[in-house]
């Protein structure tokens, strides 16, 4: 949800700058589209979809989940000519390292999860065990690259709480600027980057 | 009936390529992006 909101944004950004220049307003140029659409099939069937969802043991998930990603940073790979695009691949891949070395989920600790699970619940919920569509329960000690989990969370008085990791961060600012800015690109020379 | 058919087909005229295209790349975004970020939003426990 925290994430569709930053696509809304950086649409509506792109939409008042093209209309403010007098404009008509341009989406990014991204190439390969199909791949994105086949690389979100495992993440539909493993998340989304009721059926399988339930079903689905966790190892088989977790493989689905990590073979998704590696489709969706090829094609964030592919289409690296956009600023935006760039800094989200560094989120991607943020994510993509932290899930990968805990067993394919996202970990979040205990401490963390109960801002947003209410203690009864959590309670049910034992260390190791999967919360929410791609996050595990791990304490810090037993989590790889602890500073990439879902560690992160709003003020307590803001009324939507979530957590989310600096890949997330990345990920919503570049999606942003590829919408609000979807001209602006960069080009990798043998002496370096042009923007 | 006639009126309903005939404002559908101005609006279907006034969908271009262009628009298509842009559906297509938000829908294509919107894979992305939640296929790699990994919030866990309050509520949104159990499976």
């Amino acid at each position: 949800m925290v994430l569709l909101l930053a696509i809304v944004t950086g649409l509506l950004g792109g939409l008042t700058w093209a209309r403010w220049r007098k404009q008509p307003y341009r989406s990014p140029n991204l190439q390969h589209l199909w791949l994105a659409f086949v690389a979100f099939l495992p993440q539909f069937v493993v998340i989304f979809l009721p059926v399988t969802r339930e079903i689905l043991p966790d190892w088989l998930a977790a493989v689905l989940l990590i073979a998704s990603q590696i489709m969706l940073l090829v094609f964030a790979w592919m289409n690296r000519h956009m600023i935006g695009m760039v800094i989200l691949l560094c989120g991607a891949a943020l994510n993509f390292t932290v899930m990968t070395a805990n067993g394919g989920f996202m970990p979040i600790n205990p401490q963390t999860a109960s801002r947003l699970i209410p203690e009864e619940v959590l309670r049910d919920f034992p260390t190791g065990s999967r919360v929410g569509a791609k996050d595990i329960l791990l304490h810090p000690q037993d989590t790889h690259f602890e500073w990439l989990a879902d560690r992160f969370l709003p003020p307590i008085w803001f009324p939507y709480q979530v957590a989310f990791s600096l890949g997330d961060v990345f990920i919503a600012l570049g999606i942003f600027w590829l919408l609000a800015k979807p001209q602006s690109s960069v080009q990798f020379t043998q002496k370096g980057i042009s923007i | 009936m006639k009126n309903t058919f005939a404002s559908l087909v101005f609006f279907a005229q006034k969908i271009n390529r262009q628009h298509i295209q842009l559906a297509l790349v938000i829908l294509s975004l919107v894979a992305l992006v939640l296929g790699t970020g990994a919030p866990l939003e309050g509520g949104g426990v159990g499976r």
